[in-house]
């Protein structure tokens, strides 16, 4: 069970959670007690539109995150002054209007949906010093705070009418509390995300409250469970290969059920105790049924961050390599938390292969955080064919990351596969080549079978209308005409706005286009709206960012190709041909 | 010539925000010693006087002059019980009024807490959660945070409300000891008997109706102005019980 917290990076979660747990354990007995839990966990969230600032212009996100979340603060002073109730709607007001706010910036100012994952979610596993620092700062602010003011905010809450003379004092220990709130809940971002804000900062607080009686003994146990169920849930999401933040959720909230519980069936106060001491051991009990897996001996130790590459990656390797890969099928790798087995392979990993540009740079961190010296190979940075990327933002790619869609570029990343395993295991050369020359025997029969399906279909009737713009590449080699997209961006974290969407119904009906086809990976709604407006089919979908699931048609790279020509073609002539091609 | 008044309003006009006024026309003087029962039907402005003599409300007209340091004992709500607090606690926080904002009651100040729970009577029960304690003795536990406030005058908001009739008269017992001891209390009441027995009453409908010792004032028009009528004569005692409109228990 220890040797998990062996582990650099789970160690260094496991540090941010034991120094959250000062301000979360502190500032969750004041939230529960004064009431302010949606506050807490709306302030989080208000701070998008800092996230996206701080991307698009290029300063550090925290700082972004913590302006946002501060004028958040003092938008719901301003228009709660002088309120008790009514304070939830006024939450809402404004959480409503920073997250229009950040959207707007998003999509129509910076072109970019960065950052929306790691305002969400977060991970535990990607901490790293400033994330730590920030931490000690709300840390050592709260603290102060509450034992200077402690007293003062607990009288002020007790009886706020009771100290006619302060009320200019009372306002200021009211922003002051708020204040602490929101910098502690936007340095537990990077750990646990803004969903999830409320496992740290008010179920342990909840629980606490169930077992003691006296201020001074509720704020040392809430710390003290924030600290015991961050460990723990770290713990689970180790053994259990979950997502570390969720996993923590999870432990919060079954104690909480639990002590509940005990306390519901206990009615003397002693029993209560027990009944606690039970449910926790209980919990531990539960944990320690996960099980750790064992490494393999002698292959090539290998992560691969996209389902395409790491299916080339297996068809070149063999049995020789093992191969882990990052993504699983059908996820969108715009949307990605990291789970503890990923920065686990890294760490152990001689070779890393990556998709390249915006795609999956999120593998950088992940090996600089595991403590791998493995080497990072950008399979993307070396292919023959490059259309350009989009130009907005700062950080925009300079290519269009989705090359794989054009079988020569397929083939480049094989060979740049096949070179980097040999060097990495010169005694398998041999056996790599082969495997390699097998593999693109097959890739150049299925492109020249593709080129001919399509080629067979009048050039006139090639326009394509795709869910976004990630198939730049397959038609550029296939000759086929891309009239646009639903989201009209190369990420899929964009969104489409009403005047694209009208734009696209008018240029599908000028130019007579005759389906759109959704991605597999993305929901199908707005696809599907325009057919209706427009009569053009949706029922040919597409994979774009990733491979299917291990049953479906589009499981490997090859069959993955072969069914996109296939849907392709049905759409173009009204599902009257396919193309029948067999990889 | 009497003494300087504690407390002294002529012409108080009050009211909240820019809504009409809740209260006009108040009057009157509190010496020291006197107790003041604060009559008058729901929504006729009893609080509202208590929030001007808190400096919670500025007066819209007329001049209020508060020479001495108020000490409120309000209601005891739900919410108030929900806080891990003991009454030892809740008396030390009249220490902080008097305090500068980062220092706390320190031991000189909790024993100046229980010395005033000692005066309440409360002093065995100091580490009681103050949530689980009887209505009255919560009552007694808010007196005690104001005696420790240093308040020459106690401002109560229906303290009787929902105490039976021992704690009742063990809380009026109280409160006649220390306008003895040489405090005024104003207590917003509707228990017109206990009013009766009392120094002064100020009558407040929307305006102020009466001012001046019970005897002299509460006679029949004056209530029916007060109350609006709703006044039921008690068969064969000659005492008057009224049936506030819409009453409710807070």
């Amino acid at each position: 069970m220890l040797e998990t917290l062996e582990l650099p990076f789970v160690q260094r979660g496991l540090f941010e959670l034991l120094i959250l747990a000062v301000p979360a354990g502190l500032l969750g007995t004041w939230i529960v007690l004064r009431g302010l839990a949606f506050f807490s966990h709306a302030v989080g969230t208000a701070a998008f539109p800092g996230l996206v600032l701080a991307d698009g212009l290029g300063f550090a996100a925290p700082l972004g995150a913590f302006a946002a979340a501060i004028a958040f603060t003092l938008g719901n002073a301003a228009l709660g002054r002088g309120r008790d109730q009514g304070r939830d709607s006024i939450v809402a007001l404004v959480l409503v209007a920073c997250l229009a706010g950040g959207v707007l910036l998003a999509s129509d100012v910076f072109g970019s949906g960065a950052n929306v994952e790691t305002l969400l979610f977060g991970s535990l596993l990607l901490i790293d010093g400033s994330d730590l620092v920030l931490a000690a700062v709300a840390a050592a602010a709260t603290l102060a705070a509450n034992v200077v003011v402690g007293r003062r905010w607990l009288a002020h809450g007790f009886d706020p009418g009771a100290r006619p003379a302060s009320r200019g004092e009372a306002r200021l220990l009211d922003a002051l509390l708020l204040g602490l709130i929101a910098l502690a809940t936007t340095a537990a971002l990077t750990a646990v995300g803004a969903l999830l804000v409320a496992s740290l900062f008010v179920v342990p607080a909840a629980t606490a409250r169930l077992l003691t009686g006296r201020m001074r003994s509720w704020q040392l146990a809430s710390v003290a469970l924030v600290a015991v169920e961050g460990t723990l849930g770290l713990w689970l999401s180790v053994e259990t290969d979950a997502p570390p933040g969720a996993t923590i959720a999870c432990v919060a909230g079954g104690l909480f059920a639990l002590v509940a519980l005990g306390r519901a069936l206990a009615r003397a106060p002693r029993r209560q105790a027990s009944l606690a001491a039970a449910a926790l051991a209980l919990a531990l009990l539960a944990a320690g049924c996960g099980a750790a897996g064992s490494d393999d001996d002698g292959r090539l130790e290998v992560v691969a961050t996209t389902t395409q590459v790491g299916d080339w990656v297996r068809e070149v390797g063999g049995g020789a390599v093992a191969v882990d890969q990052v993504l699983e099928p059908n996820t969108d790798p715009h949307e990605y938390e990291p789970r503890p087995s990923d920065v686990e392979a890294a760490a152990g990993a001689d070779l890393v292969f990556a998709s390249g540009d915006d795609l999956d740079s999120w593998i950088e961190e992940i090996v600089s955080d595991s403590g791998s010296d493995a080497t990072v190979v950008d399979l993307g940075a070396g292919v023959p064919e490059r259309l350009p990327g989009e130009d907005s933002g700062e950080e925009a790619s300079r290519f269009d990351p989705h090359w794989w869609h054009d079988p020569r570029n397929a083939e480049a990343a094989v060979r740049e596969i096949e070179r980097r395993l040999a060097a990495a295991d010169p005694a398998r050369r041999a056996e790599f080549q082969r495997n390699a020359d097998a593999y693109l025997g097959r890739l150049r029969r299925l492109d020249a079978g593709i080129a001919a399906c399509i080629g067979a279909v009048p050039a006139s009737e090639r326009k394509l209308v795709t869910d976004h713009d990630a198939f730049g590449y397959f038609a550029n080699r296939y000759g086929i005409e891309v009239v646009g997209a639903v989201i009209p961006s190369q990420t899929t974290q964009a969104q489409a706005s009403a005047k694209d969407v009208s734009e696209l119904i008018g240029l599908i009906e000028r130019e007579g286009v005759k389906a759109v086809f959704p991605e597999s990976s993305l929901s199908a709604n707005v696809a599907e709206a325009i057919s209706r407006q427009t009569g053009a089919s949706a029922d040919y979908e597409l994979y774009g960012d990733t491979l299917g699931p291990a049953d479906s048609d589009g499981a490997t790279y090859l069959t993955m190709e072969a069914a996109n020509a296939e849907a392709i073609v049905r759409g173009f002539t009204g599902g009257r041909r396919g193309c029948r091609l067999s990889p | 010539m009497p003494a300087q008044p504690l407390i002294e309003a002529s012409g108080l006009a009050l009211g909240y925000g820019t809504g009409p006024a809740a209260v006009t026309d108040v009057s009157f003087r509190l010496e020291v010693g006197q107790r003041l029962a604060l009559l008058g039907p729901n929504g006729g402005g009893k609080t509202t006087v208590l929030r001007a003599l808190l400096g919670e409300l500025r007066p819209r007209a007329g001049t209020l002059r508060v020479a001495a340091s108020c000490g409120s004992v309000p209601q005891t709500d739900r919410s108030r019980l929900d806080y891990p607090v003991s009454a030892l606690e809740v008396a030390a926080m009249g220490t902080l009024s008097r305090l500068p904002w980062w220092r706390g009651p320190g031991r000189e100040g909790r024993e100046q807490a229980l010395r005033a729970l000692e005066r309440v009577g409360l002093e065995r029960l100091a580490g009681d959660t103050f949530g689980e304690l009887s209505g009255g003795q919560r009552q007694r536990v808010l007196i005690a945070r104001a005696l420790v406030q240093d308040a020459r005058v106690l401002l109560m908001d229906e303290p009787f409300s929902g105490l039976d009739h021992p704690a009742s008269e063990r809380l009026e017992a109280l409160i006649e000891t220390l306008a003895a001891e040489g405090h005024a209390i104003v207590v917003a009441t509707h228990d017109l008997e206990q009013a009766r027995r009392w120094d002064s009453v100020l009558c407040v409908n929307g305006r102020q109706i009466a001012v001046g010792p019970p005897l002299e004032v509460l006679d029949r028009e004056v209530l029916e102005a007060t109350y609006g009528g709703a006044i039921v004569e008690i068969p064969g005692t000659g005492s008057r019980a009224i049936l506030p409109p819409h009453h409710h228990d807070h």
